[in-house]
């Protein structure tokens, strides 16, 4: 897993440095530091340190320590992350929180429903309040509105 | 004269219900985020920075104040009653904080937490008195050869400190930089890394970077480490009526280890990236050297507790003035309060405190009045925190993303930035998992425009020549102190270990 994810910050680098070389002129036409000088600096050091980083990682494969148990709440708890975008586009800030509150605690905390009910209602409503009325934020507009 | 009539302003602005209220606020949210595990002051001031977006200026800068260092003073209760440090600057504060807790003494414990860490924060406020404006004078021959400089000793100190991953801590200073690239270059108008998406154009915003790293990241983090299936069992209980206060002798034998700890912290504080867990380290360490009682160090000695709270408190103090008198956070913490100046189109250097006198001294007169606030709620409000701790994390997890994605969602209204957000707590949970460094990268992510606008100037002013660094006395010594902290803070870090290692041998 730390492979890949150097491998992507790899990846990420090259391309940040590709289009530093590609798209940013080093110098403007009068003669001044361009827009690409900077990022270029930035995207060669990346990718020199990244490639220096991966091959200490591939020489030190060892076993992972990693305790596999810990991966599925953290990979739970993103996905439901990822969902709740998904649902705040969709419906809104206090419809899509309930919402995420009420299956997220479902899943992390489950068994005690009468508790997860009462916190997914009453989280978004406190910051609701908070926000909307006595902060006059913004919150998230809903794209469906509910029939409820 | 001019620093007490200054102050005097200061205080009279401060001292205003409205004022004093969201200076409370601060301090309590603070303190209540800093006893959530894993959740630092950079997080606390992430995830709350919104709520301070409908607000006047001087009671936003004052209440994010607070809960800076509010959360400093909350991290310490659950290094004292659970022997889990809130955040890694109140690790040293585990070493005889959870022993003295042990011993029958937990409630004297948590009094001398924050007594030391009011000492500490206040002795801090004071040196910010004397030394800002001494240090906003002595930056105003600054030029962008200057502030290039100063950005990158920021970020060099930052990386040495990371000690054995610094090549990690590079990337993800270089990441941070890169990020800071994107958008429409102001020089030649050209657009750079935007995709031709019109949400890029401005550049990447810093505070759902922020929030996504310290916010999410962290909590994604606490959720592998398995924090949300660990119960409170392992509290301490103690008598909140007989055993609650320190005795004459506690402080007595500990009035001299606040006074060095606070000068101490403070110096570390100041140093870019060095400070407050350094600063707490380093204490530790020092006050176990200079102890007639060593060998009680480790098995509840109020000293060890002292020493590391009052460094850390005044470490905190000390950060504000590079934040302050140079506009060069030295911090992740710093950071985000710098980018909270320029959301209210404040740009903190050499000029600030002369031409925002208001601001300036309004922040650092309600420091003073924020510590006396936090003393008390430190010391009444414990029973309080106590439940607080009891709060399972498993509920806490959920209820944190909701207030992250709807903090940042009020920054802009950009469902954009939102995406942004969760992507970062992503990337900021693997990237605290590997051993690369978050700070880092948000700390670039806010000098890396600073540092390429005054490099693009200094090159300007000199044609093209890197001489002009050593041309100018000011960047003569800029580039001096960075070689000196370069070489000295990896011995710092080496010094301060020693505590570590002494604890962990039980010595």
């Amino acid at each position: 897993m730390r492979i890949a994810f150097l491998f992507f910050v790899l990846a990420a680098a090259i391309y940040y440095a590709f289009i530093a070389f590609v798209d940013l002129p080093f110098l403007t036409r009068s003669g001044r530091l361009g827009p690409g000088f900077f990022p270029r600096i930035v995207g060669t050091t990346m990718v020199v340190f990244a490639i220096w980083v991966l091959v200490d990682a591939l020489r030190e494969v060892r076993k992972s320590e990693i305790d596999e148990s810990s991966w599925g709440d953290v990979v739970k708890l993103m996905l439901l992350g990822v969902g709740y975008a998904v649902l705040l586009r969709l419906f809104g800030g206090f419809v899509a929180s309930v919402i995420y509150l009420g299956v997220s605690l479902l899943a992390i905390n489950p068994g005690r429903h009468l508790q997860n009910t009462i916190l997914s209602v009453t989280i978004p409503a406190a910051i609701f309040l908070l926000f909307d009325r006595l902060l006059n934020a913004n919150m998230p507009p809903a794209m469906f509105e509910l029939p409820f | 004269m001019d620093i007490f009539s200054n102050l005097f302003m200061g205080l009279s602005l401060a001292i205003t219900p409205i004022n004093m209220m969201y200076l409370l606020a601060g301090a309590m949210v603070g303190m209540i985020v800093g006893v959530i595990p894993g959740f630092g002051p950079s997080a606390g001031l992430a995830i709350l920075l919104p709520i301070t977006f409908g607000m006047d200026p001087v009671p936003a800068i004052m209440m994010l104040a607070a809960i800076y260092y509010g959360a400093m003073y909350g991290g310490t209760i659950t290094s004292i009653l659970l022997n889990t440090p809130g955040e890694s600057a109140t690790v040293a504060s585990t070493f005889d904080g959870f022993p003295l807790a042990k011993n029958g003494r937990a409630g004297p414990a948590l009094v001398m937490q924050a007594v030391a860490s009011f000492v500490g924060g206040t002795v801090g406020v004071i040196l910010i008195t004397i030394l800002a404006p001494m240090f906003a004078q002595v930056s105003r021959s600054f030029g962008p050869p200057e502030y290039f400089l100063l950005a990158v000793m920021g970020l060099l100190t930052l990386i040495v400190m990371i000690g054995d991953h610094w090549k990690l801590g590079v990337i993800s200073a270089l990441i941070g930089l890169a990020l800071g690239t994107v958008g429409v270059d102001l020089e030649t108008g050209q657009g750079r890394y935007t995709f031709g998406s019109a949400e890029l154009i401005g550049g990447i915003y810093f505070i759902p970077i922020a929030i996504g790293l310290f916010g999410l990241g962290e909590l994604f983090y606490a959720f592998y480490q398995g924090l949300h299936k660990t119960g409170t069992g392992g509290i301490i209980k103690y008598d909140e009526e007989k055993e609650f206060w320190p005795s004459k002798m506690d402080f007595v034998s500990t009035r001299m280890t606040m006074v060095r700890h606070s000068i101490l912290g403070f110096v570390v504080g100041v140093i870019p990236g060095a400070g407050a867990t350094i600063a707490s380290l380093m204490a530790y360490s020092t006050e176990r050297s200079l102890s007639k009682n060593k060998d009680n160090f480790g098995k509840g000695e109020m000293a060890g507790l002292v020493a590391p709270e009052t460094a850390n408190n005044a470490a905190s103090s000390g950060a504000m003035i590079p934040l302050l008198t140079l506009g060069i956070p030295g911090s992740a913490s710093t950071a985000v309060l710098l980018a909270a100046f320029l959301m209210w189109g404040l740009r903190p250097g050499p000029l600030f405190m002369e031409q925002n006198p208001e601001l300036a001294w309004g922040l650092i007169a309600s420091m003073y009045l924020g510590n006396v606030a936090l003393l008390a709620i430190s010391i009444f409000a414990i029973p309080l925190f106590v439940q607080l701790i009891k709060v399972p994390y498993r509920l806490l997890g959920p209820a944190i993303v909701v207030v992250c994605a709807l903090g940042t969602f009020s920054v802009n209204a950009s469902f954009v930035e939102t995406y942004l957000m969760f992507a970062a707590g992503i990337i900021g949970f693997f990237m605290r998992l590997y051993g690369f460094s978050p700070a880092a990268l948000v700390l670039a992510l806010v000098l890396g425009p600073l540092a390429e606008e005054a490099l693009r100037q200094t090159m300007t002013i000199s044609r093209g020549s890197f001489g002009i660094f050593l041309e100018r006395p000011a960047s003569l010594w800029i580039i001096g102190v960075t070689f000196v902290l370069v070489a000295l803070l990896p011995l710092m870090g080496r010094f301060s270990n020693r505590a570590d290692a002494a604890k962990k041998a039980g010595t």
